[in-house]
């Protein structure tokens, strides 16, 4: 096995994406390559009808005399003529990358500066005038080509096309799009994604053909069941390296087909209509679910409640004795029960109850939000890579139904090493291959016999690999404890009421902590319990909410050592917007710490010098 | 109009085509299966008395159904129903007896005296509205039981017309179980019509023209045509009924034909559910057994025996009391009942809106 999947490693390392698809092509024309939800119907995608339309837009492209090496950049939402783009760019040998839908003027502008886009592929109206407003600077710009051309008719830039014109006219086939991609170097940079940089301006990582793919196969040596037919759904942003495994690369190799729905928007309808068999997501989504889900069932009736707690007290039995590798026939039987009679209603209405492996990548997946899905009865597994690593992963719980709180093993082929400082240290053949004009940081990626530096720090737990925090995060307090920010605000982000939190305490003697309400939740909350309100602020602001949230802290609070406790909050009086210039989040809403403290530095402060405030307070008499 | 989401995940569309399937989920389709095996084994696991009850609801549920599409879709009050299915019986007891004339001749014949008399007595709705639509439709009542009267008396068939059983490719219509599955048949072929009409164009417009008139003019929608097509197709079907009823009972007498009948389809619709066909289905049941019920209930009392000169009384008088009731604490009818117990199930174990449909 381990040998067979070396072979296709080497294989795949030879190759391209745009190649891939021409075989697909050729050896199963109308098998379907995706479904796409347009006017309410999900149109079949056949791999020759895929691979004719990707020939289609590189031939245009050619026309308007892209060469190889030029770079393309798209923006917007996932879709089918995102992809087609990306391998149509691929295809003639130019330099593809995604910018966040959710990008602000600024940070679209450095990245259409910093990768030098010749054309500019925009989803709808709404990127065409983001674009357009920074497009005066750009000089290397000389086309954009917008996908959905509605609300376009006003528009008269000479550099605008829509999708539709130019690929119109074209009649490039299968064959034609073969001869293209045989002049392709598998070794040459496919594509490059920014990373979304918690520190700094964002890194463009150059990522070549063949060491993508191969290292995005060592998913699906991971997870075997890939190569069985499986439904998903694409919802993450394709410009992100995860979003891209799923819609691009991953069904090139594999029997994953991807559903796009009508518009990200109606994501629920998607995928209750869709009933997806694997999902890939972020934690976020599965927080965000499993918000819901619990909202639900506490605004329900008394006997539907019953029920819904009788059925977690079985299940959680049983998740517990599977973790613990003793589950009896009795517990599975009870849990049959529990799933028909309670946990199957749920998730059918989520579109979830068909699904039998769910990865979370990304970030880190707070231990108790994989526990309670693992109870609900659905295989979710946390995995662990970087951009870096070019579409690989580090890690990943193979489970099924991995216990919570590790990333799992390394896949074949693959090597992971800590440093003595705890660094995870990863070697493999296809990694990527440096950040876009920037030799510094490239160099600073790597150790000196060759080995990637993540920045993350782990350890390994009967050899499955732990992530414990971000080298540069941690936090030593004035007592001299080293403290990860990370597992408490996983711990407390466990709350649906808490969508953000960021622990400080650098320096000081105890740690205090930035909350981000749930505006969802809380607001949901607020009306249960006729609290008025008339916006976020408002909401934030309200002593109840205060109390709410405290009393979340202090359940938190519960499950940490006394020194990881948090002692104070403050929470936050605006919704935290990645499309705002300076915000203290990435569009991947991670959170900018450093930036964070700088912004709300008067709000972090206050928690600490209570005892002043008290002092002067009482001089002027006001105590 | 966009069909709401199936009840269950994993049902996506692939052509327009699918959106024309009326049995989408597993759960759709097993209820399907497990109601029609129940009507095909009924009439044998029961009494004839029971196989002529559950008759009876087939042919009241087929002028239910008709009747709800013209007051409960379209919104056009009519109390000639009665008369309707008068017409529809005097034609074919007109043509049997004048002429020997057989079932596929007289059947589509009430059809057409149905359809016709529609046309006259939907003229009037293109002006009229309310009551006074309600009052013209009764003169179709009082003209078609005098028309009828004036036949029987001057024929010399005072006491009523006999007709004979039906004979279908030489095979006699005769026995209970045999009228039991035609009657089904003839049921649910009106109510796959009427499911079809309801999806397609008329019965988009005759909702249209039920909320508001003037918004469905001003949609394009023709008023004129569409609420004579409305009482063109309800006659034809309620007069179909009225010959079916004719050969089930194989007598036709203007007696049978009272303004209390018309009462009784218009309590079927209340009484179902105003706008849903289900609803014409539950309330047909739901009249058509209601006397029995009654007087199975007094039988049940004690001192019966006394008490079985009033029950016609009681009929009657329990049945307004029954009317008020649902127009005072269940104006959505039997329907309404029957969306709350299924949404309740639909929505387990949640209270509100199911999560699928909200983002």
């Amino acid at each position: 096995m381990t040998h067979a999947h070396l072979a296709e490693y080497e294989r795949l390392r030879r190759t391209t994406a745009p190649a891939l698809l021409c075989e697909r092509a050729r050896a199963e024309p109308d098998g379907i390559a995706f479904r796409s939800k347009h006017r309410g119907l999900y149109r079949e995608r056949s791999w020759k009808a895929y691979a004719e339309a990707v020939a289609r837009c590189a031939a245009a492209f050619q026309k308007l005399g892209l060469a190889p090496g030029d770079r393309v950049a798209i923006m917007g939402d996932p879709c089918e003529e995102w992809v087609i783009a990306d391998l149509a760019a691929q295809a003639i040998g130019c330099v593809t990358y995604g910018i966040y839908p959710t990008a602000s003027a600024e940070e679209l502008e450095y990245q259409m500066r910093d990768g030098g886009a010749v054309l500019f592929v925009a989803e709808d109206q709404e990127y065409v005038d983001k674009i357009l407003s920074v497009a005066e600077r750009l000089m290397a710009l000389r086309y954009i080509v917008v996908i959905d051309d509605t609300a376009l008719f006003a528009y008269d830039d000479p550099r605008l096309l829509t999708y539709a014109r130019i690929v119109e006219t074209e009649t490039a086939d299968l064959g034609w799009l073969e001869k293209q991609v045989a002049k392709l170097d598998p070794a040459a940079p496919a594509f490059i994604v920014y990373t979304s940089g918690t520190t700094g301006a964002p890194k463009g990582a150059v990522i070549a053909h063949g060491k993508h793919l191969a290292a995005t196969y060592n998913i699906i040596t991971h997870y075997p069941m890939l190569t069985k037919e499986q439904r998903t759904v694409v919802f993450l942003p394709l410009c992100h390296v995860l979003g891209r495994d799923i819609a691009i690369t991953m069904p090139l190799f594999s029997r994953l087909v991807p559903h796009y729905g009508e518009d990200i928007e109606d994501l629920s309808t998607t995928f209750f209509e869709v009933a997806p068999t694997v999902l890939f997501t972020v934690p976020r989504y599965l927080q965000k679910f499993a918000s819901q889900i619990l909202i639900g069932i506490s605004n329900s009736t008394g006997v539907k409640r019953g029920a819904y707690e009788f059925a977690m007290k079985v299940a959680r039995r049983a998740a517990q004795a599977r973790w613990e590798g003793k589950r009896s026939a009795i517990d599975n039987a009870a849990f049959a029960a529990a799933w028909a009679a309670v946990f199957r209603p749920i998730l059918n209405k989520l579109g979830f109850d068909k699904l039998e492996l769910v990865i979370s990548g990304g970030a880190p997946l707070p231990s108790e939000t994989a526990a309670l899905w693992q109870i609900y009865g659905i295989n979710v597994l946390e995995m662990y890579g970087q951009t870096e690593t070019a579409g690989g992963i580090v890690a990943g719980q193979q489970g099924p139904y991995a216990r919570p709180g590790t990333v799992g093993t390394v896949p074949v082929g693959w090597e992971v090493r800590l440093a003595e400082d705890g660094e995870i240290h990863v070697r493999s053949p296809d990694l990527f291959e440096g950040y876009w004009n920037n030799e510094e940081a490239t160099r600073a990626a790597f150790t000196e016999d060759g080995w990637l530096r993540t920045g993350d720090i782990g350890t390994w737990e009967d050899g499955n690999l732990r992530l414990i925090d971000r080298a540069r995060d941690f936090i030593v307090t004035s007592g001299g404890k080293t403290i990860s920010p990370a597992y408490i605000e996983n711990v407390m982000r466990a709350s649906p009421y808490l969508s953000e939190v960021v622990v400080f305490g650098h320096g000081r003697k105890y740690l205090t902590a930035l909350v981000e309400i749930d505006f969802d939740m809380v607001a949901d909350w607020a009306r249960a319990n006729d609290i008025p309100y008339s916006g976020f602020t408002n909401l934030a602001e309200n002593p109840r909410t205060r109390e709410l949230i405290r009393a979340e802290i202090a359940r938190g609070n519960e499950k940490l050592a006394r020194v990881e406790q948090i002692k104070d909050f403050r929470i936050l009086p605006k919704m935290l917007d990645p499309e705002e210039d300076g915000e203290p989040v990435t569009p991947t809403r991670k959170v900018k710490r450093a930036l964070m403290y700088e912004r709300f530095k008067a709000l972090v402060d206050e928690m600490y010098d209570d005892r002043e405030e008290r002092l002067v307070a009482a001089a002027v008499g006001a105590g | 109009m966009s069909k709401p989401l199936p009840s269950a995940s994993g049902h996506f569309r692939r052509s327009y085509a699918d959106e024309f399937r009326l049995i989408e989920t597993r759960l759709a389709k097993t209820s399907a299966a497990a109601f029609a095996l129940v009507l095909l084994v009924f009439p044998f696991a029961v009494s004839p008395f029971y196989v002529d009850l559950a008759t009876q609801v087939f042919l009241a549920a087929i002028g239910a159904l008709a009747l709800m599409l013209l007051t409960g879709i379209a919104g056009q009050i009519s109390l000639g129903h009665a008369g309707l299915l008068a017409a529809g019986a005097f034609t074919t007891g007109i043509l049997y007896k004048e002429f020997g004339a057989p079932f596929w001749v007289t059947l589509p014949s009430a059809a057409l005296a149905g359809a016709l008399l529609g046309v006259v007595f939907g003229l009037p709705s293109l002006r009229l509205r309310g009551l006074y639509l309600a009052v013209s439709t009764l003169a179709l009542h009082f003209l078609v039981v005098y028309l009828g009267g004036e036949y029987e008396t001057r024929r010399g068939f005072s006491t009523g017309i006999l007709v004979d059983p039906p004979v279908v490719f030489g095979y006699e219509i005769y026995a209970p179980r045999v009228w039991y599955f035609v009657l089904l048949a003839a049921a649910a072929l009106t109510l796959l019509i009427c499911i079809n009409l309801m999806r397609s164009r008329s019965g988009r417009a005759w909702r249209a023209i039920h909320s508001n008139e003037t918004v469905a003019e001003a949609l394009g929608i023709g008023i004129a045509r569409y609420k004579l097509l409305a009482f063109v197709i309800t006659s034809a079907i309620t007069a179909m009924a009225g010959a079916l009823f004719a050969y089930y009972r194989g007598f036709v007498s203007i007696e049978a034909f009272s303004l209390y009948l018309t009462i009784q389809y218009v309590a079927m619709i209340i009484i179902g559910g105003m706008g849903s066909l289900l609803g014409a289905l539950l309330g047909a049941l739901f009249v058509t057994l209601f006397p029995y019920v009654i007087e199975g209930a007094m039988a049940a009392l004690p001192g019966a025996d006394r008490l079985a000169g009033s029950v016609f009384a009681v009929n009657y008088a329990a049945f307004g009391i029954v009317m008020i009731l649902f127009l005072v604490f269940e104006p959505q009818g039997l329907v309404g009942i029957w969306r709350r117990v299924r949404n309740y199930f639909l929505l387990w174990p949640f209270r509100q809106t199911a999560l699928g449909e909200r983002p």
